[in-house]
C-alpha cells in the first residue's frame, strides 16, 4: 500500500518533470490564454503592432493573446521575461532590433539571444527615412551626400536615444559617407523635429510615423529612405541604397520570439498562425498606417535574419566607437 | 465672424447624440482613471486606442481627450482628500487643498477646483479657437537653451517662493534634481545612480516617488497624532464652497487660467509648471497673504485652473504641429495617423470639423465634468467619515495596487516604501516635499537640454546668453534671486544697526 502510494508519488513526479514537453502538444496547443509580451510602455510601434497582432492571433486559434507590456531597461527588461519563461508556446515576446543591439551596447545584458529565444518569424518591415533640415542648401540625396561630406564634423544628426535604430543609422551613414557628424540623442524622434526646423539638428534618420507630419508639408524635406525598395509610405522616394550608398539598409524589424526550448510543432504552428494573421488584409492596412510593411518569414529565415542584424549593428557599434564605457 | 461660425462649426459636431456620448465616457473615464492611483491618462488612452479605430476619427479623438481632462479632474480629488496626488500636476493641490479637507472644507476645496477647472477650460477654450496657431508657433521658438533656462527658472522660483525656510526649500530642491537624475543617461546610455537595478534604468517611477512622499508619509504623520486631532478631520463644514469663496477665488481662477495656457503649451513639464508657477505668483500676489500653505482657497483654485487649461491647450502644439508635449498626447498623434490623419498645420484647413469640433468638445465636456463631480462632491466628502481604521489600510492598499499596477511589477512597491521614509522624515525635519517633487520632474528635462545645447554649441556656454528668450529666463531667475536676498540683507542690515 505505502509502496503504490510512493510509486504513484515518484511517477507523478517524472509526469511533472517532462509534462512541460509532452503534454504541450501541438495538437492541443493552445489550450489556455497565451501571453504576449511588448517590452515597451504603451502608445508606440510595438504596443500597437502588439495589440493587433494578439487580436488577430486570438481569432486564428481560438484562445486569448494576451498583449502585456513589460517596459523597462530599453526593452532588456520584457525579452528577459520571456527569456526565462516556461518553453511551452505560452509566452511569446514581440521585439525589435533592440534585442539585438542591446547585447553589443550594453553590460550585464540577462539574456543571450541566440541561446535563450528563437525566431518564430520576422513579421514586418519598416525602412526609415533620411530627413533634414529645409535650411540646408541639399535637395536630393545625392546633394545632401556631397553637403555631408564637405562639411565633416558640422553636423549634427538627431536620434531617438543612444542605440536606437535611428543612432545607429546615422552612425552607419557617418562611416560609410566618411562624413563624420555629431550625435544628438532625444527621448523619442518626435521632440528632434523643432530643433531641425530651426536648424539646430541638420538631419536625422527617422521612423515614418515619427517623420511623416513633417514632411507632409514640407516642414522638413524627406529625401530617402533606407530599405532595399522603394517604401508604400514614400513611393516617390528612392532608397538611400540606389541613391548613392550602395548596400545601405536599416530596417525596423518586428520578429516574435519564443524561448529557445519550445518544441518545433508549437513553432510550426504558431508560424502558420502569424503567417495567417498577418496576411489577412484588415492586419495589412492596420500596419500601414502605422508605415510597417508585413514581412512573414520560416521560423530558420527569421533566426538567419536577426542574427546577420546582429553582426551588422555589432560591427557599426564597435567601429562608431559608440560602445558605453 | 470667423471665430464664430468655427465655434458654432465644432459645436454642432460635438453636440452630435453620437459624440456626445463619446464625450461623457470619456470623461466618466478619465474622472474615475484620475481618482484610482496609478492607472493614469495615459495607460487608459493606450488601452482603449484599438477600439476607437472602428469609429469616426472625431468621436474616437473627442472620447479620448476627454479621458486626458477628466484625469486632472479625478486627479485632484484624491490630492484632496487624502493628499494622495495621482497625476504630477496635482501635487500643488495637495498643499492647500488637503489642509483645507482637515480643517473640514474639504466640500469648499473639491468644488473650487470644479468650478475653477470649468472656467479655466471655458476660457482655454476661447483662448485656443483665437490664437492656436499663434499659441502654436510660440513651442517652436524653444530650442534647448530656451528650455534649460526656463527649467532653472521655474526651480528658482519655487525655492523663492516656497513657505517656511529657504535653505531647506532649496535642499529639496536639490534632493528632488538628484533623484531624477537615476537611470539611463540619455546622452551616453551609461546608468548612473540604480544600484545595480535594471528596474531602475529608466528613472524613479513618479506614482510610486509622489505616493509614498504624499500619501502614505501623511498616514504615518497621522497615526502618531492623538485622537483629538484627527477627530478634527472628520468634520465636514459646508458641502459647496459659497459665493463670499466663489468672489474670493475669483481673482486666482483668472490668473491661473493664464498661465496655464500659455505654459501648458510647451512640452516637457509645461502642465507641472503651470500649476506650480500659479500657486507661487497666487502666494506673491494674492491679499492677503496670510493662509497660504494653511489651507487658502486660492491655493487650490489657481494651480487646478492652471492645470486644466494646461491640460486644454497642449492640444494646441499637437494639432496645429504634430508636436506631443506629453505622453498622452503622443498617443493621440498616434489614434489620428491610424485614421490617416497627419497633425500640422494643414489640420485646420483640412479637416475643420476635426478640429473645431475637439475644440467645441472640450467646452461640454468641462460642462459635464461640473455637473458630474458637483454632486460627487457631497459623496467624496462623505469618504472622509469613513473611521480612520478603515480608511488608512484601504489608502495603503490603493497606493501598493497603484505602484504596483504603472509598469506591472512589485519593484515599484518598494520604491514606494522606500519613497514613505524619505516622505516621513521630510516632514518630521519640517520640509515640503513640493519643491522635491518639482525638481524630480524637471531635472532629466533640464540635464538633457543643457546636454542637448552644448552638444549643438560644441561646448559653449555663451549659447545660454546669445539666444535672448533664454537670456530673459536667466534674467527672470536673476531678480527672483534678488527678490529672496533683499528680504534678507535688510533684516541683517537692520540686526546690524541694533547692535
Amino acid at each position: 500500500m505505502t509502496r503504490a502510494i510512493r510509486w504513484a508519488g515518484v511517477v507523478a513526479c517524472l509526469a511533472a518533470l517532462i509534462g512541460p514537453a509532452s503534454f504541450a502538444s501541438a495538437q492541443t496547443y493552445p489550450d489556455k490564454p497565451v501571453r504576449l509580451v511588448l517590452p515597451y510602455a504603451p502608445g508606440g510601434i510595438v504596443d500597437f503592432i502588439g495589440r493587433t497582432l494578439g487580436q488577430r492571433l486570438s481569432e486564428e486559434l481560438g484562445q486569448p493573446f494576451v498583449a502585456e507590456n513589460k517596459p523597462g531597461a530599453g526593452g532588456i527588461l520584457g525579452t528577459d521575461v520571456v527569456a526565462q519563461a516556461a518553453p511551452d508556446g505560452y509566452t511569446l515576446l514581440l521585439m525589435d532590433p533592440a534585442i539585438i543591439i542591446n547585447p553589443t551596447l550594453q553590460e550585464n545584458v540577462p539574456y543571450d539571444f541566440k541561446k535563450d529565444l528563437k525566431v518564430v518569424s520576422v513579421i514586418s518591415s519598416s525602412p526609415l527615412v533620411l530627413v533634414t533640415s529645409p535650411a540646408l542648401p541639399a535637395k536630393t540625396f545625392a546633394e545632401f551626400l556631397a553637403y555631408a561630406k564637405a562639411n565633416p564634423g558640422k553636423l549634427n544628426y538627431g536620434s531617438a536615444g543612444i542605440g536606437t535604430t535611428p543612432h545607429l543609422a546615422g552612425e552607419l551613414f557617418s562611416a560609410r559617407a566618411g562624413a563624420k557628424a555629431m550625435h544628438i540623442p532625444y527621448r523619442g524622434i518626435a521632440a528632434a523635429f523643432p530643433d531641425m526646423m530651426a536648424n539646430k539638428v541638420q538631419f536625422a534618420f527617422s521612423s515614418i510615423t515619427g517623420a511623416k507630419p513633417f514632411t507632409n508639408d514640407n516642414r522638413v524635406r524627406a529625401l530617402a529612405t533606407t530599405g532595399t525598395k522603394p517604401s508604400s509610405a514614400y513611393p516617390d522616394l528612392p532608397t538611400v541604397a540606389a541613391a548613392g550608398l550602395e548596400g545601405f539598409d536599416v530596417d525596423l524589424w518586428l520578429a516574435v520570439f519564443v524561448p529557445a526550448a519550445t518544441p518545433e510543432p508549437i513553432v510550426a504552428k504558431l508560424n502558420k498562425a502569424v503567417a495567417a494573421a498577418i496576411a489577412d488584409a484588415k492586419t495589412v492596412e492596420a500596419f500601414a498606417k502605422v508605415g510597417v510593411e508585413p514581412r512573414g518569414t520560416t521560423p530558420a529565415e527569421g533566426n538567419a535574419i536577426v542574427a546577420a542584424e546582429f553582426e551588422k549593428w555589432r560591427k557599426v557599434i564597435k567601429d562608431g566607437g559608440i560602445k558605453q564605457p | 465672424m470667423d471665430l464664430w461660425s468655427n465655434l458654432a462649426l465644432g459645436l454642432s459636431v460635438a453636440a452630435s447624440p453620437e459624440n456626445f456620448v463619446f464625450c461623457l465616457l470619456g470623461c466618466l473615464l478619465g474622472t474615475l482613471v484620475g481618482v484610482l492611483p496609478g492607472i493614469g491618462p495615459v495607460t487608459t488612452v493606450a488601452m482603449l486606442l484599438p477600439l476607437t479605430f472602428s469609429f469616426d476619427p472625431v468621436s474616437g479623438l473627442i472620447m479620448l481627450a476627454g479621458i486626458y481632462y477628466g484625469a486632472q479632474y479625478g486627479g485632484s480629488t484624491t490630492a484632496i482628500l487624502v493628499n494622495m496626488p495621482g497625476e504630477a500636476s496635482s501635487v500643488v493641490t495637495a498643499i492647500d487643498g488637503h489642509r483645507l479637507a482637515q480643517q473640514g472644507r474639504a466640500g469648499a476645496a473639491l468644488g473650487i477646483a470644479a468650478i475653477g477647472s470649468f472656467i479655466a477650460g471655458c476660457v482655454a477654450t476661447v483662448l485656443i479657437a483665437l490664437a492656436a496657431p499663434a499659441l502654436g508657433a510660440v513651442a517652436l521658438q524653444f530650442g534647448p537653451a530656451e528650455y534649460f533656462s526656463l527649467m532653472v527658472c521655474g526651480l528658482v522660483a519655487a525655492v523663492v517662493l516656497a513657505h517656511g525656510s529657504v535653505m531647506k526649500a532649496l535642499a529639496m530642491v536639490v534632493l528632488g534634481l538628484l533623484l531624477g537624475l537615476v537611470g539611463t543617461d540619455v546622452n551616453s546610455g551609461v546608468r548612473r545612480f540604480t544600484l545595480g537595478y535594471p528596474q531602475l534604468a529608466e528613472g524613479i517611477d513618479f506614482v510610486a516617488l509622489s505616493m509614498g512622499i504624499y500619501g502614505i508619509a501623511e498616514i504615518a504623520r497621522n497615526l502618531e497624532g492623538r485622537d483629538e486631532t484627527r477627530a478634527v478631520r472628520t468634520r465636514i463644514g459646508s458641502i459647496w464652497p459659497t459665493r463670499r469663496d466663489l468672489v474670493f477665488c475669483l481673482p486666482a481662477i483668472f490668473r491661473g487660467t493664464v498661465l496655464g495656457s500659455i505654459l501648458g503649451v510647451l512640452p516637457g513639464g509645461g502642465a507641472l509648471l503651470a500649476a506650480f508657477a500659479a500657486y507661487t505668483v497666487e502666494k506673491k500676489i494674492a491679499r492677503p497673504p496670510r493662509h497660504f500653505g494653511e489651507g487658502d482657497l486660492r491655493g487650490v483654485a489657481a494651480p487646478e485652473s492652471a492645470n486644466n487649461a494646461g491640460a486644454q491647450t497642449s492640444f494646441v502644439p499637437m494639432l496645429t504641429l504634430g508636436l506631443p508635449s506629453n505622453p498622452t498626447m503622443a498617443m493621440m498623434i498616434g489614434a489620428l495617423m491610424i485614421h490617416g490623419i497627419t497633425p500640422g498645420p494643414s489640420v485646420i484647413r483640412d479637416k475643420p470639423e476635426m478640429f473645431w469640433g475637439l475644440i467645441a468638445s472640450m467646452w461640454v465636456g468641462n460642462l459635464m465634468l461640473v455637473v458630474l463631480n458637483l454632486p460627487l462632491v457631497g459623496i467624496w466628502v462623505k469618504l472622509l467619515q469613513v473611521p480612520y481604521r478603515f480608511l488608512f489600510p484601504s489608502i495603503l492598499v490603493f497606493c501598493c495596487i497603484g505602484a504596483f499596477a504603472v509598469n506591472g511589477r512589485e519593484f515599484d512597491v518598494y520604491v514606494l516604501a522606500v519613497m514613505t521614509v524619505v516622505g516621513y522624515l521630510c516632514a518630521k525635519l519640517d520640509c515640503e516635499p513640493a519643491p522635491l517633487i518639482l525638481g524630480f520632474v524637471l531635472s532629466p528635462i533640464m540635464e538633457e537640454n543643457f546636454r542637448r545645447a552644448m552638444l549643438i554649441s560644441r561646448g559653449d556656454p555663451s549659447v545660454l546668453i546669445s539666444e535672448p528668450l533664454s537670456l530673459a529666463f536667466l534674467l527672470a531667475a536673476l531678480a527672483l534671486l534678488f527678490v529672496l536676498v533683499l528680504p534678507a540683507v535688510r533684516v541683517k542690515r537692520e540686526q546690524a544697526l541694533q547692535e
